[in-house]
């Protein structure tokens, strides 16, 4: 489909904000991240997650801590930094002014 | 019968594959951290995703079952996936891409990320948008041509010509480059070419 290869950078691009939307919600692990977006257009794997929440880390968006779990090792727990925090309610902004604009032309 | 297992440690937790799984575990594995290349930080990637695979293989594993098999690491694997880098395109882009991306208005300067002596060639080839490769091979053989009289021109240049600024995600910069251009910035502050690219009065 035409339209396919057009939306998947967008919603490629859309991961990182919904991530730190979900992280900021209240601290996760990367199961909880995971069952989050399953079933909507941005489900997703391990394998894409791990190196997002990496590059997050290392901007300074986001931080984990380790706790222990009753099965199994511990587990890293992700929540926003102070500028995540700030990131992430410029993007949520951002995203209104763009939902707006759009909604706005065409009519 | 017995099966041979392999104990593995995946980063905190130990588990035993068969000989089968094990194989392709160590492909994924492989394959992951290839596809890192020019992630800054690959291992605490690599470390999560081996935690990834021990849960997922554990949670797959039936009660009394000690030994992972392609039956649990196979499914384990698709769901995991495979690893995608962030945003920012490919981990290392061809040459082709990365004159596509530099901003139209490049000025002269020497490139030490990806250069192989000093960023010369990289600095030309990306100012007048050509290829590298035929940049430096036309150097060599101007070498050749003129004698070695080339080397001069070279050495001019490194010492006159400014440096780009290091971008974040490039090409490293190799041990002679870096070398090249901790010798230059002395030189130039020995001579007092204080502002790089501007002959001293």
């Amino acid at each position: 489909m035409a339209a396919e290869s057009k939306l998947a950078p967008i919603r490629k691009g859309l991961l990182e904000f919904l991530v730190l939307k979900i992280v900021g919600a209240k601290s996760v692990y990367v199961p909880d991240i995971l069952r989050h977006l399953a079933g909507t257009e941005f489900a997703t794997q391990e394998g894409t997650l791990y190196p997002l929440l990496s590059k997050l880390r290392r901007e300074d968006l986001v931080q984990y801590e380790w706790k222990e779990s009753d099965a199994g090792p511990p587990r890293k727990y992700y929540r926003l930094t102070d500028t995540g925090r700030a990131q992430l309610a410029a993007l949520d902004d951002y995203w209104n002014l763009i939902n707006r604009t759009i909604a706005n032309f065409g009519h | 019968m017995e099966r041979i297992a392999t104990t593995v440690r995946l980063n905190r937790s130990v588990l035993q594959f068969d000989d089968a799984a094990q194989a392709r575990l160590e492909q994924y594995l492989a394959e992951s951290a290839s596809l890192l290349e020019g992630d800054p930080d690959p291992q605490e990637i690599l470390a999560d995703l081996e935690q990834a695979v021990a849960d997922q293989c554990m949670r797959r594993l039936r009660p009394g079952q000690t030994v992972v098999t392609l039956a649990e690491l196979v499914p384990a694997l698709e769901e995991i996936g495979s690893v995608q880098a962030p945003g920012q395109g490919p981990a290392s882009p061809s040459s082709a891409t990365m004159r596509e991306a530099s901003p139209p208005s490049w000025s002269l300067r020497q490139v030490s990320q990806g250069a192989v002596i000093s960023g010369v060639c990289l600095g030309l080839a990306r100012y007048f948008r050509l290829d590298v490769t035929l940049l430096r091979v036309i150097s060599v053989l101007l070498l050749l041509g003129t004698g070695g009289a080339m080397v001069l021109v070279y050495l001019g240049l490194m010492l006159l010509l400014p440096y780009a600024p290091l971008e974040a995600g490039g090409p490293p910069v190799r041990w002679l480059p870096a070398k090249c251009r901790a010798f230059m910035e002395y030189l130039r502050a020995k001579l007092g070419i204080d502002r790089p690219g501007r002959i001293p009065a």
